[in-house]
């Protein structure tokens, strides 16, 4: 690193981003990654385009109830006479939106509590490194379960549960990449010049402890939506009428014998969700860990 | 031994946290205690003269630090208060269940320790070449299929209409396989590439190159030399897996009606049972926590390496 400019943002951001464009570059040339960001690309494509190419995934049709997949309803329809296509649209909507808010939540937790555990360090750390130890040491699913017991079943509430408990890894994320940021020779020399610590924690050590963090949390989201799912299908989660991917399935499991077609949307969005999660994630690791770069 | 001390020290203090963590969750929930046992006992609008006798018969009124005290102290000799719905001991209404759940949890555990072994070292032998690409394609397939999809999907298909199997499962062993394969193949996909990682690990050993070389043959230097080294973070993921099996067999036991603890709880949530809900949590937790010490013991029972403090 030369002198010249040690002291300002801007060789620092452009230092990262010269990073990402070589990951990015990296995964590209993986096809596990690239078949992931395609599945991504169909997932926020259908939840952004849906509403204006779809029927209202709420509007129920007493005579064509649980009707086959037709050129009407290209899944056919629910108990309720709903488009599948539209609804299950709009659960992709209402399952990714809230993945992406419970995960952006728990960022917000941990880089907190991380950035503090990091960079104020001595009893503040050892307080808060205990606790994340404590939490990362206990089944995530038991206590998110535990939570939503605590403030009843619900989606707010579901949401809640699950970023209070999610946060942990995170914070241990955001704590290392503050703690090794403190010791960078541009956050030392900034200290020498005067800059306070507040000053010197939000304008150098913040800005890439919170790429670190939205990585990690980004790579969450898979599991978030699994969690969301599953919890949603036991009723914990989303209510009956809200097009949800796990309350559609439990919605049409009395009548799924019948009529099979029910589970053919909200199955394949979850699959696609996870499994473009799981492949970006896994090569991401690969790309960007030496000890795994064969 | 002082590893082994620490470890158990260690142990102790995680049972603590959590404990006082749970205790304290009871205690910020939001609404009066009291109101809601009566609400979960089927009364409506009781008098203010109920609530205050149902706040004598659970010591509400006494100071939080006693109170946690006492519910610690009770939990430790297994008594987990009454539960609120059907007035018996929670303690009791989870010795009913908790032996579905077990054998839920057992079967799914060999399951996928069987799969995951397979799947592993077939990777590991192949590595680079078709084995090791369909291990891989299986793990990812089992990964992202969700259990209550699959669940779902398997009990439509095999069970109502090609007539395999019980449709309402009795908990019984003769039902056991479907629910426990569902369980298990989340676990699978992880514990598989863990091995795999760890087994050409320890295949990249200088003293493998001489067994080689020496002529030992490719399995016997897999089995005798690579897996004993290889098999502490498989292990490692079992031990943690397993205790994550019952949070998952709270969802596989709802979608196949398996009569064990973690359906009860998901009706003691909606219900808002409390004492069963932090009973099941404490349960789960003691399970977690004490088989990641069992693992880390047996661990260090294999390998040497990590019996010295760090």
């Amino acid at each position: 690193m030369t002198g010249a400019g040690i002291l300002t943002r801007a060789a620092d951001t452009a230092g990262h981003r010269h990073v990402d464009r070589g990951v990015l570059r990296a995964l590209r040339a993986r096809p596990a990654a690239r078949v992931g960001f395609v599945f991504a690309a169909v997932l926020l494509l259908a939840a952004v385009a849906g509403p204006w190419v779809l029927p209202d995934p709420d509007l129920p049709d007493y005579t064509r109830q649980l009707a086959p997949p037709s050129a009407q309803n290209l899944l056919g329809t629910d108990q309720s006479g709903r488009d599948l296509l539209a609804r299950s649209v709009a659960g992709a909507r209402s399952s990714l939106g809230a993945a992406v808010v419970v995960m952006a939540l728990s960022a917000l937790i941990g880089l907190v509590l991380g950035t503090i555990a990091g960079a104020v360090g001595g009893t503040a750390d050892a307080v808060l490194t205990r606790i994340t130890d404590v939490l990362l040491g206990l089944p995530t699913l038991v206590l998110t379960l535990a939570v939503v017991g605590v403030l009843g079943p619900g989606f707010a509430n579901l949401l809640l549960a699950m970023a209070v408990t999610s946060w942990a890894g995170l914070a241990r994320i955001a704590r290392s990449a503050a703690l090794g940021a403190w010791q960078r020779p541009d956050v030392i020399a900034a200290r020498m010049a005067g800059i306070g610590p507040a000053r010197a924690v939000l304008g150098h050590v913040l800005p890439g402890v919170t790429a670190h963090v939205s990585v990690a949390a980004t790579l969450g989201l898979g599991e978030a939506v699994l969690a969301l799912g599953g919890l949603s299908f036991l009723g914990l989660g989303a209510q009956p009428p809200t097009a949800e991917w796990g309350t559609m399935l439990a919605a049409g499991r009395e009548t799924f014998a019948h009529a099979p077609w029910q589970l053919v949307g909200p199955g394949v969005g979850l699959v696609l969700a996870v499994a473009a999660a799981t492949l970006i994630g896994d090569a991401l690791r690969d790309v960007t860990d030496p000890e795994r770069r064969r | 031994m002082s590893a082994v001390v620490r470890r158990l020290g260690q142990a102790v203090i995680t049972l603590a946290a959590a404990g006082a963590l749970v205790f304290g969750m009871l205690a910020v929930t939001p609404g009066d205690s009291a109101q809601r046992v009566l609400t979960a006992r089927g009364v409506q609008e009781p008098t203010p003269a109920a609530v205050a006798a149902v706040r004598a018969e659970l010591r509400l009124d006494d100071p939080l630090p006693v109170r946690f005290g006492r519910w610690a102290g009770d939990a430790v000799r297994g008594d987990l208060g009454v539960s609120w719905l059907t007035g018996r001991p929670v303690s009791a209404e989870f010795a009913e269940r908790l032996p579905a759940t077990l054998r839920l949890t057992a079967a799914a555990l060999a399951l996928a320790v069987g799969l995951a072994l397979v799947l592993g070292t077939a990777a590991a032998l192949g590595a680079g070449r078709w084995p090791d690409t369909l291990s891989r394609t299986i793990a990812l397939v089992f990964l992202v299929v969700p259990s209550f999809v699959l669940g779902v999907v398997l009990l439509d298909v095999l069970v109502v209409r090609a007539g395999l199997g019980r449709v309402i499962a009795d908990g019984t062993w003769a039902t056991v396989f479907l629910p426990a394969l569902v369980l298990a193949l989340g676990s699978v996909a992880t514990w598989s590439r863990v091995l795999r990682t760890s087994l050409l690990e320890a295949g990249s050993a200088a003293h493998l190159r001489v067994a080689a070389a020496r002529g030992t043959s490719r399995t016997r230097r897999l089995l005798v030399h690579q897996m004993p080294n290889a098999i502490a973070p498989f292990l490692t993921m079992v031990g943690l897996g397993t205790a994550s099996l019952i949070g998952g067999a709270a969802i596989v036991e709802s979608v196949f009606t398996w009569p064990g603890v973690g359906r009860f709880t998901v009706e003691a949530i909606n219900a808002r049972d409390m004492p069963v809900i932090v009973g099941f949590t404490m349960v789960a937790v003691v399970a977690y926590v004490v088989a990641s010490l069992v693992i880390d013991l047996v661990c260090a029972w294999i390998d040497p390496r990590l019996r010295e403090p760090r």
